[in-house]
Order: structure tokens, then C-alpha cells, then sequence
């Protein structure tokens, strides 16, 4: 899988610094990790099996994600007045994650949770389990788990004790909801979500890779733009990382910070660091390319924004293009990010001309072009090995793209709850090859800045006034609900909740370019859960 | 329907009484009570005369779903509490509490899913209990059943004979005939002597071919007393062809209405489905004339299918009931106001306002005829 590739074998030949696991990424001694489970668990669930292998009742059956154990032990902790210290509970979730994980493969179809980013609607779910799972959490919090059939019971069992009325619900109440799901849908996901899998056997055989070292960094805060940063990574007595990370938006204002960062299962990197003050959690995925997923505010998680990663090991290796576009027939300003760049050894191509190096740097060079070339992707070369980032040469934005399409706030802020905010960001598209905008071959061009405005979704909304109660968009893109509890001015003493559409308007040369999604504002939810 | 009913409930002396005036006010010489539970866990008993909140009682336990059933000499309310999971009986005059069953025990834990009664004759409390046994690493979910109680084992009452139920039983009500009704997929009833079970009103295993849309049903609130019934609204579709579309569907508004004299039900589709009604009321004084409450207050003739007045509502209202005159609706849940509607208009005439949230509390009504 991911970890055997060009660049190990490199390392293994000597020429690279990537260490192999065992050296640095070493899980918590088996014996130590059974002792845990022993101190902590054993009340309750019963160990069997053997002394150097053993087996405890429920938790030897499940493998799930690092979040997934932490909801265990949190549910264990609220619901049955477990008492564990934080030391034991980190190092627990870190043991079961380790030796019951998912595999990279397992997990990469539902990211999207893991990374807390829960504005989008799940397609392709079985519909057998949106009827009796997926109508009340997404379809990724099941699917991020592996279970016996009789564990998978288990778990229905566990939602009619805990959560009586679940049968009783719209969609259960008018089936034999319990008979249905204990008996059918529990089969159904042991077949689709078995505990044992050919993905995790071979996983576990992989070497893992230390992520020790100097990260380059390009990423997205909300309110504050992309930036691009260096993040040092050491390794801290307790296996964790200590980070430390400095950079500059692309306004050119700087940020730093550093934090703890804890590399689960041999690939799932999470961390926490407070950056220029806000404490901001990573969760990404390591793999051959290096790590890429979501930065977001700690306090908040539906602020953030994508954040990749790559790791000096001692070549040149380019991770990104800012911006990433050009109108074909313009100049403009490109900073090439990466490790290790030479400026002569630089090229993007027969169709975009190097006029002039700005600067230069190991870890930028900034260039002005020329898009001489038609429209496409002109990946940057480096000497004579193609990157992964390119630069996008179009003739004219043909359609933009509104992220996210589907999203919901919360009102907030007048009792127990925080609004939940919205942050939106917009891509830009060319027609592509066919000259239609919203076909398969359109070409993507990147994030474009926009001006955004509120509508009603509908006459409805615009009868009840929604774009006025609901709350306000900003200029970047940030939405703000409305204040929570009944509000006297609306009908019903409604709260501020409505139904918008928001709208982004990309300026391209003469052309102005629209695009929308949707926004639910809708009542607080007093339930937070770990993953949705 | 109410004759019979007066028959078998009144002595001689009240026989006569209920004869002479039985077309127009067959109450009018009872007191009436409208009852309701507000958080944190109060019991208001509120006089239906003067609409005032006569007293209110304290429920011990964390607050349940406010579920209600009377004693049917009106004098004692059984209230479940502590999360579904007690039953207290008080007495409407003083307070008092005559009645405590905890269904719970160390190794098994039960819910009740506001499935709460009393017999015909007074004597016996019925719950439909939803036990899970409480093991060190897993739960058991065990089969519910009716808990038979009899009230006066009065407090640490426990269940003096149980029989197997099925699952997703919400409201209940007992009948004339010795039999419990039990609201779940389907309309059954059970025989609380023997626990033989037959099938009242066929709901989710209803038999009208593929055009119609198995219905819906929501049980969530007990009333029905002043029309001497047992009432389970369901949604339901009559598609046009297999196609299934449900833009062109009709959509109707069902009722399972099942006449508490004798057990029999009718089930009909009887009011288009063009808001979202909450509860239905029957109308004392003709059964073809229902009121809802949620968002609106509506009245409805389901003889001739007819919506006859819509009034909006300024807030939410979960559930309402009925003078026994018929002349006055009371209109209460979710919040903490009690709105007076005259039944002939839905004109607001009055307003009773609570301590607390009724939230998903029942409304009942308690007569005490002496």
C-alpha cells in the first residue's frame, strides 16, 4: 500500500531521512496497552484468552477510528462513572487506534467526518442503512467502524437501552424497527464492515513512516485567506510531536504557532496547536504524497479549511501553486511552494513562459509569467521530474462553485448554545474542451475570491423574511446566524431560523460570474458529539 | 355510546340525573378538572369552570414525558415520572400521593412510552412496561409487556400479573369489555385477564393493495375521555397509479377511532391533509365534528370531509381537549399557556397560564360527578 512506494525504498537505500516504524512511530508496548485495558476496562469487560494475547469482552471485536475510541471512553466516562486520568485515556485511545484501527484505505471514503466537516450531504449510502442508521447519524460514523456480526447486535442493543424511543422514531415506528435491525441490518454491516479485512491485515504488515521533520504547509483559515508556513515536527518524550510552525498569509501578514501532534495508526495525524493566539486543531492523512486534510478552529469546526503538507526529505518537491490560475494571454504573479527549489531548474511548460524570477528560495520562488499556451493544466517540472501541482491556464470562468453547496448554521448565542457559523469559499471553472460550464470536462482552476450576498431560498423564506433574521453574510465569505429563542417580530415568535440561498459573485476581467448553495439556519443542537 | 357509558358508571340516584339531560348536557352536574404537568414536575389541576389553577402538586422524579391517566371516578391522576420510568397516583383534592409503582429494579431497567390506564371499574392500573436487562457490558433488550397493577396496593405497588405485548406500544385505554387497547403499529387489543391479543384496527399490516401508503401513525398524547374513545391519527397517501408519485398522491389524515364501550373501531381517511395536526379531538356532542391543534386550531366534519374553520396559533400547541359540554377547547402542550378556545368559532375567549413548559405533557380532563 501507501508507505512501499518510491520514496521509502529511497530511504531504505539510504539517500533519504525517512525512518521506518519501530525506530519512531512505535505503538505503545502490547504488554503496556494490555495493562490499560486490564486497570481501566476489566470491571466491566471480561478478559479471556491468553496472557500475551488477550481478548476482552466487546472491545476485542470493534476496530474503529482514534475519534471513535474517544467517544467510547467519553460515553464510558458520562455514562457509566468510569474514572480515568487524562494520561491513561490518551494513551489508551492511542493503543486501540494503533492495534484496532482502520486502514487508510478503510477510512478514505468518509474523510470528510474524521475532518469534522459535516457540511455536505452523503450520497451512495446503502439505503437499507439510511432507513435505520443514517437517519439520525451520517452514513461515515457507522462506516468508520469494523465489527462482529454479534458486536454489530450489540450495538442495536445499545441504542434501544440507551436511547429508548430510537424505535419509535419517523421510520421505525411504522416497521418492526428492532426485529429489522438487529436481525438484518446488523448482517448487512458485518458483510459490508467486517472486522476482519484483507485491508487491515495488510496494513498492519506495512512499515509506517515518521513524520519527524520539517513540513512545508499551505492552507486555508477562514477570514484570514490561504497562507503558506514551515511546521517543524520533533518527537516529544510522551510519543507525541511537538510542533512548532511559522508562515504568511497571502496579504503578507505572518502567523506562528505550535502545539502537540499525535500520529494514530501509522497515518492519521491529529493535531492540536494554537496558532497567533486561536487554538486550531489538524486532522490529516499521511500517505505518499504527505499529509493533506483539514485545519479548523478548535472552538468551532466548521471554521477551517484544507491544509496539505510535505515533507523535506532532501529533495526538490513542489506542493503548491499560488494562485493556481491564469487567464490565458495575461501575466501574472505565481509563487511556486515547496523543499528545496532551485529557480533554474524550474519550468511550467511550453505554454506558460517564465518572464521573470522575483525571488527565490529554497521554500518559494515567486515568478512572473506569461499564459502563452490554450487552455489546461501545465504542471511545474523541476528539472526533468513532472510535480503533482500545475498551473491552470484558462480563457474565461465559466462556472463557480460555492463551498459548501449544502450547509447548515445554528443559531446561537442567547442561552446555552454558540451560533454555529458557516464559512464559504469559491472555486472557479472553465467550460472546458466541450465550451458547456457544468460538464464532466469543465476545468477546475482553483479558489477565487468573491463577493457574497443572502437571499430567501424561496417565496416563502422572502414571506417570512429569512435574509433578514437569519443572520448576516461577511465580506470573506463567513456567515454569522442569528441570535437564538423565540423572536416577538417574526410569525409564531419564530426563532431566527430561514431558509437561504448564498450567493458568490467572481469577477473575471469584464465578466461577472455567479454561483449559489444552500444554508438551513437552523435551531440549536445541544448534542455534541465527537463525530456526527 | 354515552348513555351506556353513563349506565355503567353511575349509581341509580345518578342514572336519573344522567337520563334527563342526556341529549344536551350530560355532565353539567360534574365538576370538571383539566389536568397537565409542566417542568420541572408539576401536576396542575385547574378547574374547568373558573379555568384557575386550583392546585398543584409536586411529582417526585425527574420530569417524564408529562403522560396522564385518570381514575374513572376523577379523583386520582397517575402521572408517569422519573423518565418514564415511575408511576405516581395522586389524589386531585389534596396532592396526595395514593399510588407508587417503580417499574425499575437493579438488574432491569423499564420504560414506559406514556402507555398508562385504569380500568373501567377502578381497580387496576395498566402500563405497558419496555424492559432492558442491565448486564456489565451490554444491554438485553427483553420483550415489553401489559403490568397489571392493582391501585390499592397503593404505594410499592408491584405488578400483579404480566403477559406479553408487542413492541412499539405507545398510548393505551382500557374498555368496557375488560380489555386494554394498545396503540403500536398496528390498533390490538388485550384481554387483561387472559393476555389473549386480537387486532382492532390493522395499521402497518393494513391490506388496501399498492396504491395506498401504509400510514403513519403517532401516538404521542393520551385524550379522547369526553367522547368516551380511543383516538390514533395516521397519515396516509392514495398514490394514482403505480408510478408512485407523491407530488400528485392524495394525502389524507386517517383516524383510529376505537368506541371504548366495546372495543370495536372504525378506521377512516377523513380530513385532507393540508397542515400538520398534532392531536385530534372528537366532539362530545357529534362524532363527525373533530378538532387539531398544532400550529392551527382546526375544526373538521368528517362527514363531509370539510375543513371547516383554520385558525392560526401564535406559537406551537402539541395537544387539546374538550369541555364535556363540548362548548369550550382547551388548547395546551409545548409551552406555558393554555389557550380557551369557544368550539363553535375557535374565537379565543381565555388563556390559563402555567409555571413551566408542558412540553409533551398530556391534557386530561377529570370529572368528579358528586
Amino acid at each position: 500500500m501507501a508507505l512501499i512506494n518510491n520514496k521509502t525504498k529511497k530511504a531504505l537505500s539510504g539517500s533519504g531521512v525517512l525512518l521506518l516504524a519501530g525506530l519512531a512511530s512505535l505503538p505503545l508496548a502490547a504488554q503496556e496497552g494490555h495493562q490499560l485495558l486490564r486497570n481501566n476496562c476489566g470491571v466491566c469487560h471480561a478478559e479471556s484468552g491468553s496472557a500475551d494475547n488477550p481478548v476482552f469482552s466487546r472491545i476485542s471485536e470493534q476496530r474503529k477510528s482514534p475519534e471513535g475510541w474517544l467517544m467510547t471512553i467519553n460515553r464510558m466516562v458520562h455514562l457509566r462513572d468510569v474514572e480515568i486520568s487524562a494520561d491513561d485515556k490518551r494513551n489508551l485511545v492511542r493503543y486501540l487506534a494503533d492495534t484496532q484501527g482502520l486502514a487508510p484505505d478503510e477510512a478514505a471514503p468518509f474523510r470528510y467526518l474524521l475532518e469534522q466537516d459535516t457540511n455536505l450531504i452523503e450520497t451512495g449510502v446503502d439505503a437499507e442503512l439510511v432507513e435505520t442508521c443514517a437517519r439520525c447519524h451520517s452514513g461515515a460514523r457507522f462506516a468508520l467502524q469494523r465489527r462482529t456480526e454479534q458486536e454489530w447486535q450489540y450495538l442495536v442493543d445499545f441504542h434501544m437501552g440507551q436511547f429508548p424511543t430510537t424505535e419509535l422514531h419517523a421510520l421505525s415506528r411504522d416497521r418492526a424497527w428492532y426485529e429489522i435491525a438487529r436481525n438484518q441490518t446488523a448482517s448487512t454491516l458485518a458483510l459490508q464492515y467486517a472486522l476482519d479485512t484483507p485491508e487491515w491485515s495488510q496494513w498492519q504488515s506495512e512499515p509506517k513512516a515518521d513524520v519527524t521533520g520539517r513540513w512545508r504547509v499551505v492552507g486555508f483559515v477562514p477570514g484570514k485567506g490561504e497562507f503558506d508556513a514551515v511546521m517543524l515536527a520533533e518527537r516529544a518524550d510522551d510519543g507525541r510531536y511537538d510542533l512548532s510552525i511559522t508562515g504568511r498569509y497571502a496579504d503578507g501578514s505572518e502567523l506562528s504557532g505550535d502545539g502537540k501532534a499525535t500520529l494514530y495508526t501509522g497515518y492519521e495525524w491529529r493535531a492540536s496547536l494554537t496558532l497567533d493566539g486561536v487554538r486550531m486543531r489538524q486532522v490529516m492523512a499521511l500517505d505518499e504524497q504527505g499529509l493533506s486534510g483539514r485545519m479548523f478552529l478548535a472552538a468551532e469546526r466548521e471554521i477551517g479549511g484544507s491544509i496539505q503538507a510535505i515533507q523535506d526529505q532532501g529533495e526538490a518537491a513542489v506542493l503548491a501553486l499560488l494562485p493556481s490560475f491564469v487567464r490565458k494571454g495575461e501575466h501574472a504573479e505565481v509563487e511556486v511552494i515547496g523543499h528545496n527549489l532551485q529557480a533554474d531548474s524550474l519550468s511550467l511548460g511550453a505554454g506558460v513562459v517564465i518572464e521573470q524570477i522575483l525571488s527565490q528560495g529554497p521554500d518559494s520562488i515567486r515568478v512572473r509569467v506569461s499564459a502563452t499556451g490554450d487552455e489546461g493544466i501545465y504542471p511545474v517540472q523541476l528539472g526533468d521530474v513532472a510535480q503533482s501541482a500545475g498551473l491552470a491556464v484558462y480563457e474565461q470562468v465559466a462556472r463557480v462553485d460555492v463551498l459548501p453547496q449544502d450547509a447548515v448554521a445554528r443559531i446561537g448565542g442567547g442561552g446555552m448554545m454558540a451560533k454555529v457559523r458557516t464559512a464559504y469559499r469559491v472555486v472557479g471553472y472553465s467550460a472546458g474542451p466541450d465550451g458547456i460550464p457544468g460538464t464532466e470536462d469543465d476545468l477546475r482552476l482553483g479558489y477565487m475570491p468573491a463577493s457574497w450576498q443572502i437571499l430567501p431560498a424561496d417565496e416563502e423564506a422572502e414571506h417570512d423574511q429569512d435574509h433578514i433574521y437569519a443572520g448576516e453574510i461577511d465580506a470573506n465569505g463567513i456567515f454569522t446566524p442569528g441570535i437564538d429563542g423565540p423572536n416577538p417580530e417574526r410569525r409564531m415568535s419564530a426563532n431566527n431560523v430561514g431558509r437561504l440561498t448564498v450567493v458568490a459573485t467572481v469577477t473575471d476581467g469584464e465578466e461577472v460570474v455567479e454561483g449559489s448553495g444552500n444554508l438551513l439556519v437552523s435551531v440549536p443542537d445541544f448534542v455534541r458529539r465527537v463525530l456526527d | 355510546m354515552k348513555l351506556n357509558r353513563l349506565f355503567k358508571q353511575h349509581s341509580i340516584k345518578g342514572l336519573a340525573a344522567a337520563l334527563l339531560c342526556a341529549s344536551a348536557l350530560p355532565v353539567s352536574a360534574a365538576q370538571e378538572y383539566l389536568l397537565t404537568v409542566t417542568r420541572p414536575g408539576h401536576l396542575h389541576v385547574i378547574d374547568m369552570k373558573t379555568n384557575e389553577v386550583e392546585r398543584s402538586c409536586d411529582i417526585p422524579g425527574k420530569f417524564g414525558s408529562g403522560a396522564i391517566t385518570v381514575s374513572p371516578d376523577g379523583k386520582t391522576a397517575f402521572v408517569l415520572s422519573n423518565i418514564w420510568e415511575d408511576v405516581y397516583g395522586f389524589d386531585i383534592r389534596s396532592c396526595q400521593i395514593v399510588f407508587h409503582a417503580a417499574q425499575s429494579s437493579a438488574s432491569e431497567r423499564v420504560k414506559s412510552f406514556q402507555s398508562l390506564t385504569v380500568s373501567r371499574d377502578g381497580t387496576e392500573l395498566y402500563t405497558v412496561q419496555n424492559p432492558t436487562r442491565l448486564l456489565s457490558d451490554r444491554y438485553e433488550i427483553l420483550e415489553p409487556r401489559l403490568a397489571v397493577y392493582r391501585i390499592a396496593d397503593g404505594l410499592g405497588a408491584q405488578p400483579v400479573r404480566t403477559f406479553p405485548v408487542d413492541r412499539r406500544i405507545t398510548k393505551i385505554a382500557a374498555t368496557d369489555t375488560g380489555e386494554v387497547i394498545l396503540g403500536g403499529g398496528d390498533v390490538k387489543a388485550i384481554n387483561t385477564q387472559t393476555g389473549d391479543v386480537r387486532m382492532v384496527a390493522a395499521l402497518q399490516n393494513w391490506d388496501r393493495g399498492p396504491l395506498w401508503l401504509p400510514p403513519d401513525a403517532f401516538a404521542m398524547h393520551s385524550q379522547g375521555e369526553q367522547a368516551n374513545e380511543y383516538i390514533m391519527p395516521y397519515v396516509t397517501a392514495r398514490f394514482s397509479d403505480e408510478e408512485w408519485d407523491f407530488e400528485t398522491a392524495e394525502w389524507w389524515w386517517g383516524l383510529s377511532r376505537v368506541d371504548l364501550s366495546t372495543g370495536e373501531a372504525e378506521l377512516i381517511e377523513a380530513i385532507p391533509f393540508e397542515f400538520i395536526v398534532f392531536n385530534f379531538i372528537t366532539d362530545p356532542r357529534d362524532s363527525n365534528i373533530l378538532y387539531g391543534s398544532f400550529n392551527t386550531l382546526s375544526k373538521h366534519d368528517i362527514s363531509t370531509q370539510e375543513t371547516l374553520i383554520v385558525k392560526e396559533m401564535p406559537h406551537t400547541y402539541y395537544n387539546l381537549n374538550i369541555s364535556g359540554d363540548g362548548s369550550t377547547i382547551y388548547v395546551g402542550g409545548t409551552s406555558s399557556d393554555i389557550s380557551i378556545h369557544d368550539s363553535e368559532t375557535l374565537e379565543k375567549i381565555g388563556a390559563i397560564h402555567l409555571s413551566g413548559d408542558m412540553t409533551t405533557s398530556d391534557l386530561r380532563v377529570a370529572t368528579i360527578r358528586e
